[in-house]
């Protein structure tokens, strides 16, 4: 649809709308990126946080060299990137062979798993009888701590067996009458048929674990196992002298490398974006759109 | 579901009769559902288990002694914990109606839109913080609220004004919170209401604009009641979850704002985790979830009554 675009009375004030909405969003998207780009301008400034600017007055990348040299800020990094990979990957695993269980109307039992998933979407057992698990299992200060228990999720799961169903059934059942056990159909046809659905799922997934936090500050105290989030989450109030109970005794990171490891721990998540994008409406209208 | 199953009749000709059977010819869904299942059961069925602490009198210094109903009967007279609940509904519903409206006025407005490429430009722009992690965000308003060169104080001095620490004011910091939660939800809520608006029929304008209403009109006519079901069931969805407030909380608040920023899952972490009162702080967990449970059922009821399923 597109309408005449003309100041001549009778559209006059349908293109002053107009004109003002796009100012409007143009002023909005600032407001949304002006804040990442002080960032960003900080993190090349070597006199960070000391111009009222974006473009950074004293240029330097040392910050980033620092990053990935420090041990300090490297090992987090790391420890990120490892919790990441097998987070992501397990998470991944369960969350397709459960969904694909789950359309299995005619399995005995099916009607008892479901329930089993159900109820844990409705109830938990709270924070502290969480922790306490994590503690009684001797998985404190290990890693699987923070991969183990995020690697359930039923919402995911859910997401992935409607993907499963939106299927062509026809395909399955033709593999069928050629003789291809239920377990062939899943591996032969269905996975390689929801490739964009398992990624999509999968970068969710995987941002969620880049993302962990609160795990890390629950189940971590030693030093050498935080994620670059905790690390971040540090540095950055460390320096601002308010939570120095909880904070390590990291020595203080100049501006310049706080805005520095703000992008870095940013990036991952943006990449990954525009891949996924597609999908977005989906999940999230998921159940919440009337068809 | 059905073809699925229909599926397996056809390749086996007909559908096993004793369960045995049945359950020899699903043998490896089993084998595959057992990872998952023992996952579930661990992380999820143990700490359900787990809540029966709430009974006891139980820190790190003691083993756990049952004491019945005390820990609630403590509970409903703990003044951080009744603060701890008024905090936790203001920052939620606030949060909650402030999100809302700005989600649905912008999707309005950008349902404005006609181009393409402009449209989908700013809806790109407008996602972006959704992507951010809430440690990341604390940390970027952290650095730009901050006395010493953040860039809004660096605006107040430049005018003419005193740098303020804001992020440690109990005046600012709700004001504040919000801003941030609104900077980072804003664009994400709207892709719920776009994706209504897109299901009005333009033949409802087209008709509309013949019988002569205005734009305006047609606003308040056809698109709200068009995305009303929406707004609805996206109402009482969060409305469920109001207890839930935590994470955006809990990387923004500091010993100095607690007054105004501890929020139940935050006072179960202060007592639980720090003072290692576990009785008492599974009992104030229990209290939530339960309260949190009601709700998810109610709302259920609720969205099943405005459209027909559940979200469960």
């Amino acid at each position: 649809m597109q309408e005449k675009f003309s100041f001549a009375s009778g559209y006059r004030s349908r293109t002053i709308f107009r004109v003002c909405n796009i100012v409007f969003f143009i002023l909005l998207s600032l407001v949304m990126l002006v804040p990442i780009l002080k960032v960003i301008s900080d993190s090349f400034d070597a006199k960070a946080g000391y111009a009222l600017t974006l473009i950074p007055t004293q240029f330097t990348a040392d910050a980033y060299k620092q990053v990935f040299t420090d041990k300090e800020l490297l090992n987090p990094l790391l420890i990120s990137i490892f919790t990441t990979a097998v987070g992501t990957a397990l998470c991944l695993f369960l969350t397709t062979t459960s969904a694909y269980v789950l359309l299995q109307t005619d399995m005995p039992g099916h009607k008892i798993l479901t329930w089993l998933f159900f109820i844990t979407m409705i109830f938990s057992g709270g924070m502290v009888p969480g922790y306490l698990l994590i503690k009684n299992l001797h998985l404190m200060n290990t890693l699987w701590s923070c991969i183990l228990p995020p690697a359930i999720s039923v919402s995911n799961i859910i997401l992935m067996k409607s993907f499963f169903e939106s299927l062509p059934q026809s395909l399955m059942e033709a593999a069928a009458i050629d003789g291809c056990t239920p377990f062939g159909i899943f591996i032969k046809i269905v996975l390689p048929l929801s490739k964009p659905a398992l990624a999509s799922i999968g970068l969710f997934i995987g941002v969620q674990y880049w993302n962990q936090f609160f795990n890390f500050v629950m189940y971590i105290t030693n030093n050498d196992l935080f994620n670059f989030q905790v690390k971040l989450r540090d540095i950055v109030l460390n320096s601002t002298d308010l939570q120095n109970s909880n904070a390590s005794d990291t020595a203080l990171m100049s501006r310049t490398v706080q805005n520095a490891c703000v992008i870095v721990s940013m990036i991952p998540p943006l990449i990954a974006y525009p891949f996924c994008q597609k999908y977005f409406t989906t999940g999230v209208t998921l159940g919440a759109v009337k068809e | 579901m059905q073809n699925t199953a229909a599926t397996k009749e056809i390749k086996t000709g007909v559908r096993p009769h004793t369960l045995a059977a049945r359950i020899y010819k699903y043998r490896y869904f089993y084998l595959m559902m057992l990872p998952a299942v023992a996952l579930l059961i661990i992380f999820k069925y143990v700490p359900m288990a787990g809540v029966s602490l709430a009974f006891t009198k139980y820190t790190a210094f003691a083993p756990p002694k049952f004491i019945g109903w005390d820990n609630f009967k403590e509970l409903i007279g703990d003044a951080s914990f009744l603060s701890a609940l008024k905090n936790t509904l203001i920052l939620s519903l606030v949060n909650l109606f402030l999100g809302m409206l700005f989600s649905i006025g912008f999707a309005l407005l950008i349902n404005e839109i006609h181009r393409k490429l402009v449209k989908s430009v700013f809806q790109t722009i407008l996602y972006i913080p959704h992507f951010i992690s809430w440690v990341v965000t604390a940390s970027i308003f952290y650095l730009i609220l901050s006395p010493s060169g953040g860039l809004i104080n660096q605006l107040i001095v430049g005018l003419g004004g005193k740098s303020t620490y804001f992020m440690i004011s109990e005046k600012w910091w709700t004001p504040i919170f919000y801003l941030i939660n609104l900077w980072k939800g804003v664009g994400w809520g709207m892709i719920i209401y776009i994706a209504a608006l897109s299901g009005i029929s333009d033949e409802l304008y087209e008709a509309a604009s013949i019988d002569g209403a205005g734009r305006l009109k047609q606003t308040w006519y056809i698109t709200l009641p068009g995305i009303m079901n929406t707004i609805l069931v996206v109402l009482i969805l969060h409305l469920a979850s109001v207890l839930n407030i935590f994470q955006s909380v809990f990387v923004l608040q500091n010993d100095l704002v607690l007054n105004v920023s501890e929020v139940i899952e935050t006072y179960i972490y202060r007592v639980g985790l720090l003072q290692s009162d576990y009785g008492y702080s599974t009992a104030v967990g229990l209290f939530k979830s339960v309260i949190s449970m009601i709700l998810i059922l109610i709302t259920n009821n609720a969205c099943k009554k405005i459209k027909g399923e559940g979200i469960l």
